[in-house]
């Protein structure tokens, strides 16, 4: 059933997301390159599920889309998050899974990752070249000192998890631990293989 | 005695020969401010049903799209963008009025190349067998005087698999959105029409031909008779409008 306010909410996003976008040639150009591919974000908790279609030079947002998918995300609103600002080369242990075409993944989260919206133009439109100018490095600034902060706040909680507080597991000392399931695992298989050659060998003297 | 066949014009019956002459009236009258009319009857919320029909289209790049009584060209303007420069859409309308203004609104927003524009009637289609991929009709079919006639025409010239949107007002399903929507419909849209169009009657046909129109389960059997397969509908704000979607096997 089609969920009006949903579809509203999701034309204003797209509304603003494009309109953003008018001011990043460079992602504009990458997301022509993607024309006519369809993308579901299935985020689980809260439980939405976006469609998203690069379009000539913008995006589309849908609520709901009765055709086929390239490629389908599926993780919470943080995991997904997460996803879309660091550097993964394998999807294991970041709570997302992903069905279909990863390459088209791969470009979204490049594209998404080098947003680099021209905000003195933007501004300019609408102010002049001069404030413009000047708001928009106040903006770049603190735009940049946020991503900063960012990027420093998850490293800095992640290190008091580790080292002060000591309730997760150091990095050295989880590659430590997998090492050991793999030998325990790698020993449990050479058992196996004994226990079925002694069988072998018993039923066929 | 008069044996003519007669079909509704509203609430009014006509002769069956005269209806599509009636409806040209009605639209040539409000063609120019067919959009600014749109927005302010339905609060800007067209433009939603209308997103929802292009979700449920599913069409893709290199499709072919029949957008029939497009009128002012909403669908079609969506249309083009999705299928890009390897697919095609038709925007049809009987109404020259609506089509011009059609035309002239795609072009003012750089939609060209793949769009063409035919003016013709939903009855006989004038289209060979299985072209389309996709066809819809928003807000269209209420005004067609055979009704099976248009859906088994549209049938034809979809291809097999294709998929027929119908866009159309339909049955509120609570009693109370009913009282109001009628009491709206019969009161302050004429007079809505009054002040933007200067002209209230086309505006009252508006309101009648909704009363007339088939509901939704009578609307599905009428595809199913003319030959659509998985025919389902799915209504939006309320019942106010309604969805239908049918498959040629």
């Amino acid at each position: 059933m089609a969920n009006t306010l949903t579809i509203a909410a999701l034309a204003s996003a797209e509304k603003m997301l494009n309109a953003a976008l008018r001011y990043d040639p460079a992602t504009r150009i990458g997301l022509a390159r993607l024309e006519g591919k369809i993308i579901a974000l299935q985020i689980t908790t809260p439980g939405i599920t976006v469609f998203i279609m690069p379009m000539d030079d913008e995006l589309r947002l849908m609520g709901n889309w009765d055709g086929d998918v390239d490629t389908r995300i599926t993780g919470s609103l943080l995991a997904l998050a997460q996803l879309s600002q660091t550097e993964i080369h394998n999807l294991k242990d970041s709570g997302v899974t992903v069905l279909g075409d990863l390459s088209l993944l791969a470009d979204m989260q490049k594209l998404v990752k080098n947003l680099d919206i021209d905000w003195e133009e933007m501004l300019s439109q609408f102010t002049g070249d001069i404030i413009g100018h000047h708001t928009a490095q106040l903006l770049r600034a603190k735009f940049g000192w946020a991503k900063d902060r960012a990027k420093n706040a998850q490293r800095l909680t992640s290190e008091f998890l580790t080292e002060e507080l000591k309730t997760l597991p150091g990095k050295p000392e989880l590659e430590d631990f997998y090492r050991q399931v793999d030998d325990l695992r790698l020993a449990v298989d050479r058992a196996a293989a004994r226990v079925e050659k002694i069988i072998r060998e018993k039923s066929n003297p | 005695m008069n044996d003519k066949k007669t079909t509704h014009f509203g609430f009014k019956e006509v002769p069956v020969d005269e209806k599509a002459e009636r409806v040209a009236e009605v639209f040539h009258s409000v063609a120019a401010k067919y959009d600014v009319m749109n927005d302010l009857m339905s609060g800007g919320i067209h433009r939603l049903w209308k997103r929802f029909t292009i979700e449920a289209s599913g069409v893709r790049a290199g499709h072919k799209v029949l957008d029939i009584a497009g009128g002012t060209g909403d669908l079609s303007y969506q249309f083009a963008k999705l299928v890009g420069a390897s697919g095609q859409v038709i925007l049809a309308d009987i109404n020259a009025s609506m089509l011009g203004v059609g035309r002239d609104r795609l072009t003012d927003r750089g939609i060209a190349g793949n769009i063409n524009f035919a003016q013709c009637d939903a009855q006989f289609l004038p289209f060979p067998d299985n072209t389309f991929d996709c066809i819809t009709i928003a807000f269209g079919l209420r005004n067609v005087t055979d009704k099976d006639m248009a859906l088994r025409s549209m049938q034809r010239v979809l291809k097999p698999g294709g998929r027929l949107l119908v866009l159309e007002f339909s049955k509120p399903q609570s009693e109370i959105l009913s009282k109001i929507y009628d009491t709206y419909s019969f009161k302050v849209l004429p007079f809505m029409g009054k002040l933007v169009t200067n002209d209230a009657e086309s505006y009252r046909y508006l309101a009648e031909s909704i009363r007339m129109h088939p509901d939704q389960q009578t609307l599905k059997e009428m595809m199913d008779k003319a030959g659509f397969v998985r025919t389902e509908f799915h209504n939006m704000t309320g019942g106010i409008v309604a969805l239908h979607k049918g498959i040629k096997p």
